[in-house]
């Protein structure tokens, strides 16, 4: 497979997550600082939250890791 | 661990209830129970006179609070509150919460009329420059105006109507100040100062009016208005000397009567978990389990053989009844900060606080993984520790910091990480395990491994958490873990990673597992199992911000010798491992967090457990300091 496909593959694999990541986080962020504003109590949960579309980057950063080897292997 | 807790009923008299309940608080450790209800026992309301006092206490407590911060400590051990006591701390609240309030709305006041002076006089001085070149004449009015920056071009058109209205009997002066408004001084025969005002308001220009009490023209008020602003801090400092004398001359015995009102409060408030007969009482409550010997003879010692406790039997109280008392090892103890944060656990359930203080460390030492970047993790600790007080937040938070730091310092010396390659490039620093740099597939392969094992381990304390009450549901946990652990299998004998006569053993034992698992707990077990399969590869998130910060240490590294000078290369290099180090401390915390509360949490943790709050002295709030 030719370096531009493994590259603009591995980089698709990030970059995707990462805009849906900023997304959901964009979505999330105001309503967790409106939720804290009435209710500092909710911090732990807002943490949580906050934290819980991260995942789709950072599996999105190991699955472009794993397309760079592979590429660099073949 | 959560302590195990006993039952206890305590009976006497009715006549010595209020006695029994004086004992039970000097103790302070019974939590009480909701009445029993049985026979001839009924809840014990409070008479309509009772809530009569309740009501006065709280509202001395209210004026009491409103002068005294709760944090202050009571001097001493407190007399049982008279009658007449509480008339006099009554009198004396108010007294004094009323004496405050004047003195704060004065001090109010003065800051609002010295703010106010501050704000004109840059205003007024201009004006009175004006004025002194204007050389106002009698018979002459003076309109003093503000032009905001965005109105400056009104000006000209302004002063254009000006002319038509009065011709040349208008003289117009103005300056700029310094917020970049303009003031505009119009000094016009005094007989047009009608029609000069209506022209302002109709042009929508601001005008300054002279302060009241000042004087009735400005060349009299500034100076009158200089001379107050320097007065009033002189003012506001007696007036705050006076409230602070107030105060202190009576702070010492208001908390002390604060503290008598509190615990009388508080065994009338007891009073209505009692339940009585016309002789009897009786009420119930739980002990921290091998506490009950204890009560039982202080309450023989204060009321003789007349008040009996007796220990329920474990059979007939349900445990989720129970308050919840957490009680670690000291090691884990700081951890409770962590499991803190989440409502406490069920009484029977687990307490989550060691698996913490093993994992949280561990994971954040993998994610962080440098020596160097350890070591300063272990000097922020230290700091913090020598600087907060035994119990607080902050002695609690470097005391997690430490572990966490001779993690990082541990998995830095086995990835031979010291600031990125720096040790390598100084002294020769060798990976002893993995590279992360470069072994990224093992290093992946090794957090996936950890994570299968933390899920596993969140399983199997499921199922010793439910088999006490739901046998069926802790059996489906456990043959969750079972078929985890059998995939696991399955997926290395694939890879032949293991040896390949153990895959058809596991996929049977997963073929036969599964539909016992779905008899068990129905369909929503398969979704269980699929979702924990996703927490197992949740747990790459350790991988992928470990290389991350690798990475960015070895750029931060680079970047020394890719700028042209190498003091800036420098200062570059020491701005990126600020930049990482920070990224390094938050990162790691918040998904070492999530990975517990989220992935681990999730298979075992029964929120809900009701803090232990036993029958006790009144104690001051914790002041908000380190």
């Amino acid at each position: 497979m030719s370096i531009l496909w493994v590259t603009l593959s591995a980089a698709l694999a990030i970059g995707i997550p990462a805009l849906a990541t900023a997304w959901a986080q964009s979505r999330i962020g105001p309503a967790a600082a409106a939720s804290l504003a009435e209710k500092p109590q909710l911090s732990t949960t807002v943490i949580i939250l906050v934290a819980i579309p991260e995942t789709m980057v950072i599996l999105g950063f190991v699955v472009s890791i794993l397309i760079l080897l592979r590429g660099q292997a073949g | 661990m959560i302590i195990p807790m006993v039952r206890v009923r305590v009976m006497g008299p009715r006549d010595r209830l209020p006695d029994a309940l004086a004992v039970i608080q000097d103790a302070g450790m019974l939590h009480l129970a909701p009445p029993p209800e049985a026979g001839p026992l009924h809840p014990n309301a409070l008479t309509p006179a009772e809530n009569r006092r309740r009501r006065k206490l709280l509202r001395i407590l209210d004026d009491i609070d409103a002068v005294v911060p709760d944090s202050t400590p009571a001097p001493g051990p407190q007399p049982a509150a008279t009658v007449s006591d509480c008339a006099r701390w009554a009198r004396l609240a108010r007294r004094l919460r009323r004496g405050l309030g004047r003195l704060d709305r004065r001090s109010a006041e003065l800051e609002e009329e010295l703010a106010l002076l501050r704000r004109y006089q840059g205003f007024f001085s201009v004006f009175e420059s004006l004025l002194a070149a204007g050389s106002p004449r009698p018979g002459f009015s003076a309109f003093h105006v503000v032009l905001r920056a965005d109105q400056r071009d009104s000006l000209p058109s302004l002063r254009r109507a000006l002319d038509e209205m009065l011709g040349q009997a208008c003289e117009t002066l103005e300056r700029e100040l310094p917020g970049g408004e303009t003031a505009v001084l119009l000094l016009v025969p005094a007989s047009r100062a009608a029609a000069v005002e209506q022209l302002l308001a109709q042009t929508r220009v601001q005008e300054v009016p002279v302060p009241g009490g000042y004087g009735p023209t400005l060349l009299e008020a500034v100076p009158r208005m200089r001379a107050r602003a320097q007065e009033i801090p002189a003012e506001i400092e007696r007036v705050q000397r006076e409230r602070s004398e107030l105060l202190s001359s009576h702070t010492q015995g208001l908390a002390r009567a604060r503290a008598s009102l509190r615990d009388r409060l508080a065994r009338m408030d007891a009073l209505a978990l009692t339940a009585v007969t016309p002789h009897v009482f009786v009420l119930d409550g739980w002990l921290p389990g091998g506490t009950e010997r204890k009560l039982s003879s202080e309450l023989e010692r204060a009321l003789g053989s007349a008040v009996l406790l007796e220990t329920i039997d474990r059979a007939q109280w349900e445990g989720e009844d129970a308050p919840v008392v957490l009680h670690n090892p000291r090691l884990f103890r700081p951890f409770e900060l962590l499991t803190g944060m989440l409502p406490l656990p069920r009484y029977g359930t687990i307490d989550p606080t060691p698996y913490v203080g093993v994992f949280f460390p561990m994971f954040f030492g993998l994610m962080l993984g440098d020596a160097g970047y350890g070591l300063l993790v272990a000097l922020l600790a230290l700091v913090l520790h020598r600087r907060s007080a035994p119990g607080s937040t902050l002695r609690a938070v470097a005391e997690v910091a430490g572990p966490c730091a001779l993690f990082a310092i541990v998995f830095g010396v086995l990835f031979g990480e010291f600031f990125g390659d720096l040790g390598h490039r100084w002294f020769g620093l060798e990976p002893l395990w993995i590279d992360r740099g470069e072994a990224m597939v093992p290093f992946l392969v090794l957090t996936l491994g950890l994570g299968l094992v933390h899920v596993m381990l969140g399983l199997v304390l499921g199922v010793v958490a439910g088999a006490r009450h739901d046998a069926r549901h802790a059996i489906g946990r456990g043959l969750s873990a079972l078929m985890m652990a059998l995939i696991a299998v399955a997926i290395l004998a694939a890879l032949e990673v293991l040896p390949h006569e153990v895959l058809t053993p596991a996929v049977v034992g997963l073929l036969i597992a599964f539909p016992i698992l779905i008899f068990l707990e129905g369909m929503v077990a398969a979704i269980e199992l699929m979702s924990a399969i996703g927490h197992v590869l949740s747990y790459a998130r350790i991988m992928a911000l470990g290389t991350a910060s690798v990475m960015l240490a070895i750029v931060a590294n680079r970047m020394s010798g890719a700028v042209g000078s190498a003091v800036v290369g420098a200062l570059f290099a020491l701005l990126f491992h600020l930049v990482n180090f920070g990224l390094g401390l938050f990162s790691p915390t918040i998904h070492a967090l999530r990975l517990h509360y989220v992935e681990f949490f999730g298979t075992f943790y029964s929120p809900g457990g009701t803090p232990y709050q036993p029958l006790g002295h009144w104690a001051p709030r914790p002041a908000r300091t380190a």
